[in-house]
């Protein structure tokens, strides 16, 4: 036996796996099966980003009156009125509909009597009655004669009261004194700070977002954060069940789990690419990919939040023979939320972490702006678009953090002390 | 019709579990089929409550107390036997027949509380009834009105974390008064309570009941509260009944060494009551009846003082044998005079505890008297002493109850302690050996 015939190559060939192809061919598969689904996504994503970023850059007269709709709504359910909130909610949204649809508002106004609106044309110097806006209106006047008739408490007057003071307030600055929008967004998100999250917050809103602006990367900014809450509501639309689902069932618990580990460990730009072909160049593909990397947290959270509430909490609710979607619903739920809001915080943060890359296949926005600083080697160019991202994160960050103070466990926790 | 009917309960955890009920009403012990990897909990128990009692299930820890509570209201399925509910048999029902029978027969009250952290303590208190579907103002009125009989009126809006310890357990009693069922499940519902808070605790359930008159499955692993509360007790070991009945019964009439030694440390005192430790009042004198007839009925007794009573047992007072003798010797013809009216009197229900220091001020046996004036016995000191030795089911070391063997039984009639204090236990089903393997 010599040394050579010992060291002789022992190579064992092993079939060759193309595990690539496989997927391009389930992924074409997909693609052309369910195209007229994905079409649909597509445009309804779309849709709302589009309409999304059209209210944070230029905000309408009736986008803004709706604004104000739904915060005296949101008051109204919180203090035990979700009822006439929801019938007001339902007509509005039937009669706009219908208005899309077959423009029955503008008939309506154009068969009253014209001096009904022409003084308002005069003031706010517009051209044509919006019958959106006149719709929005008038659900903002019924909320607040809810508001005033149903409610006794001081609270919900002063809301209703500052909600519609606030709007008229901003017409006359946008329209008679003609301040440009961009201030007034700022001055709405400064006030959101204010009253989520205290004076800190405010002030550093106004700075930052001041600061935007002076970069001229006001557009930019606002056209990803409609990217970032669009794929956030629709990450959060789905990780919210998913994660439901994995804590009442092991098995499902034991299937999500690596199959999260692998949508967070492939690398994004991975999922990008047949995104792209499902959904042609542009935010979509952006939006999806988003969806997807920032979803896991949103699902872990979810089931360990669930998971946490107290068996004993749930045997009093089998106990008093309630079912299991209410012991869901006013038990866990309330009582998971503030885990469940940490997970929409991690959802978001991950969002803002996707911008660049779903600037890369065209989504636009500041990621945009950083992709072609590295293109062009433009530091400057690449460096405000990062400053003006990392703004945005920290406000995001601390008015989700702020809002999970107001989840009924925090409450709960809070009086303990 | 009891109303709580539990019948040759089983439930083993693991999965031969039918194999091990086989094994277990064979009669083996639990640790012999741990071979099977199963683990019995509850092992053929069987009892029936009654309306209107309170019902104590004692054991400790591992005993499988626990388990059967929740087998009660079918939040645990037995493995085998059955469980009634007014006549209804839970344990063939399905979910939403099982819901609408928790929520509208039986309320539970939890040991760790189990108030919801998120809602304020009048919607707690309300929760049965929002589950029930009741419009929200008529709930909140009833779940007021309960929170106001647990005493915490003016707490409704705080959050149950404001509230102390004992305050959250009324909230948790509260939420099952308000459900307004006939039956409440008590799970070591005062358990994680500081002993003071705890027998005030016990205390307002005593009162509660007493006007409420629910039925009351009450589980502990505290033998004083068990005696305390109990007007019936069932005595869990290794997930066998080792005995169904009264406080006294248990004390003074173990089923077996497991039982015995149990109760050696209750303070008996607290326990058992002047019926239960009474002695016939022999003897006694009609107030009619001469000097002379008085002291030889006395001498041909042996003592040295008698109680006069009526002949329809009306207790008049005592006499004492020098006074009458004196009278004899002086000619006296009746007792008139002679009769000593300020006699203690005491009632059937009065712990022995109370009784001591009237026992120790009194010159005659202390005389218990009933609602009616009627004498119905008699303690004199002695039997007093005795009734504080354990019973002697098995032979007593000589040291540790020297007095015992002299000391006359101590309570000669527990049939009628009984009928003064509680019902007579003829539902003790179970009270076999078992138990007893060492």
């Amino acid at each position: 036996m010599t040394a050579a015939t010992m060291l002789a190559p022992l190579e064992i060939t092993l079939p060759k796996a193309p595990v690539g192809a496989w997927f391009e061919a389930a992924i074409t598969w997909v693609q052309l099966t369910f195209k007229p689904a994905f079409d649909a996504i597509g445009e309804v994503i779309g849709a709302s980003v589009d309409t999304l970023a059209g209210l944070l850059t230029e905000p309408s007269a009736a986008q803004l009156t709706v604004l104000a709709a739904a915060i005296v709504a949101f008051g109204l359910v919180r203090r035990g009125r979700p009822r006439p909130a929801a019938l007001a909610v339902a007509v509005w949204l039937v009669l706009a509909v219908a208005e899309g649809a077959a423009g029955v508002a503008a008939l309506a106004i154009q068969n009253l009597p014209a001096p009904l609106f022409l003084w308002a044309m005069g003031l706010f110097g517009a051209d044509y009655v919006d019958p959106q806006l006149v719709l929005a209106l008038l659900l903002l006047a019924a909320l607040v004669a809810t508001s005033l008739a149903a409610t006794r408490s001081a609270a919900q007057w002063r809301l209703a009261g500052g909600s519609s003071a606030a709007l008229l307030a901003l017409f006359v600055a946008q329209h008679i004194l003609g301040v440009q929008p961009a201030l007034l967004v700022m001055l709405l998100f400064t006030a959101l700070a204010l009253a989520v999250a205290g004076w800190r917050l405010a002030v550093f809103a106004l700075l930052g977002f001041l600061l935007i602006i002076s970069m001229d990367k006001w557009e930019a900014a606002m056209s990803s954060l409609a990217l970032i809450l669009v794929a956030t509501a629709v990450a959060v639309v789905i990780s919210v069940p998913i994660g439901i689902l994995a804590a009442y069932n092991d098995r499902a618990s034991r299937v999500v789990k690596p199959v999260l580990d692998f949508m967070q460990t492939l690398p994004a730009f991975v999922y990008l690419i047949p995104a792209i072909s499902f959904f042609g160049v542009g935010q979509v593909p952006g939006i999806i990919a988003t969806v997807i990397f920032a979803m896991p947290p949103g699902v872990r959270l979810t089931e360990l939040g669930i998971r946490q509430v107290d068996k004993e909490l749930i045997e009093a609710g089998e106990a008093f023979g309630a079912p299991d979607l209410q012991i869901l619903r006013r038990i866990q739920l309330p009582l998971a939320l503030a885990t469940i809001m940490a997970g929409v915080n991690q959802v978001i943060m991950l969002s803002l972490s996707m911008v660049v890359i779903a600037g890369m296949v065209g989504a636009g926005g500041l990621g945009n702006d950083v992709y072609t600083g590295i293109a062009r080697s433009d530091v400057a160019l690449g460096f405000e678009g990062g400053i003006a991202v990392v703004v945005l994160a920290i406000f995001l960050d601390r008015l989700t953090g702020a809002v999970t103070r107001f989840s009924p466990a925090a409450r709960a926790q809070r009086a303990a002390r | 019709m009891p109303a709580v009917r539990a019948e040759k309960l089983y439930k083993v955890f693991g999965k031969r579990a039918s194999r091990a009920v086989e094994l277990l009403s064979d009669g083996r012990h639990r640790d012999e089929i741990r071979q099977l990897n199963v683990t019995a909990a509850v092992i053929d128990v069987s009892f029936e409550v009654r309306a209107g009692e309170i019902f104590v299930v004692m054991g400790l820890s591992g005993s499988g107390k626990s388990t059967l509570i929740r087998m009660l209201n079918g939040l645990l399925e037995p493995t085998s036997g059955t469980v009634e509910i007014d006549g209804t048999d839970i344990t063939r029902l399905s979910g939403a027949a099982l819901r609408q029978v928790r929520s509208r027969k039986i309320s539970m009250v939890f040991q760790h509380f189990a108030l919801f952290p998120h809602r304020s303590v009048l919607e707690n208190a309300a929760y049965g009834l929002e589950v029930r579907g009741v419009p929200r103002e008529e709930r909140l009125e009833k779940a007021r009105h309960s929170l106001g009989l647990v005493g915490l009126a003016g707490w409704e809006d705080r959050l149950p974390q404001q509230l102390s310890g004992g305050m959250q357990q009324r909230v948790g009693l509260a939420r099952a008064l308000a459900a307004d069922t006939d039956i409440i499940l008590m799970d070591e519902a005062f358990s994680a309570l500081d002993p003071l808070i705890r027998r005030d605790m016990q205390t307002q359930l005593l009162e509660l009941q007493a006007s409420l008159g629910k039925t009351i499955v009450f589980i502990t692993h505290d033998l004083n509260e068990a005696m305390r509360l109990g007007d019936r007790i069932c005595v869990l070991r290794d997930g066998r009944v080792a005995q169904i009945g009264t406080a006294e019964e248990i004390l003074n009439d173990p089923a077996n060494d497991y039982v015995a030694q149990f109760v050696e440390d209750v303070d008996r005192t607290r326990v058992l009551t002047a019926s239960s430790v009474m002695e016939p009042p022999i003897p006694v004198i009609d107030p009619g009846h001469g000097p002379r007839t008085a002291l030889r009925t006395m001498r041909e007794n042996q003592t040295v003082s008698a109680f006069v009573v009526r002949r329809n047992r009306q207790l008049v007072g005592a006499v004492r044998e020098d006074a009458i003798g004196e009278a004899v010797r002086t000619g006296a013809t009746d007792l008139a005079g002679l009769v000593d009216t300020a006699v203690e009197r005491v009632h059937p229900d009065t712990a022995v505890a109370d009784l001591f220091h009237q026992a120790a001020e009194s010159p005659y046996p202390l005389a218990v008297v009933d609602d009616d004036g009627r004498l119905v016995g008699v303690i004199p000191r002695v039997t007093l002493l005795a009734a504080l030795a354990p019973p002697s089911t098995e032979s007593p070391e000589p040291a540790e109850s020297p007095e015992a063997p002299e000391s006359p039984e101590p309570a000669e009639s527990p049939e009628d302690a009984d009928q003064a204090t509680s019902p007579p236990a003829s539902g003790a089903l179970a009270g076999s050996d078992e138990g007893s393997r060492q």
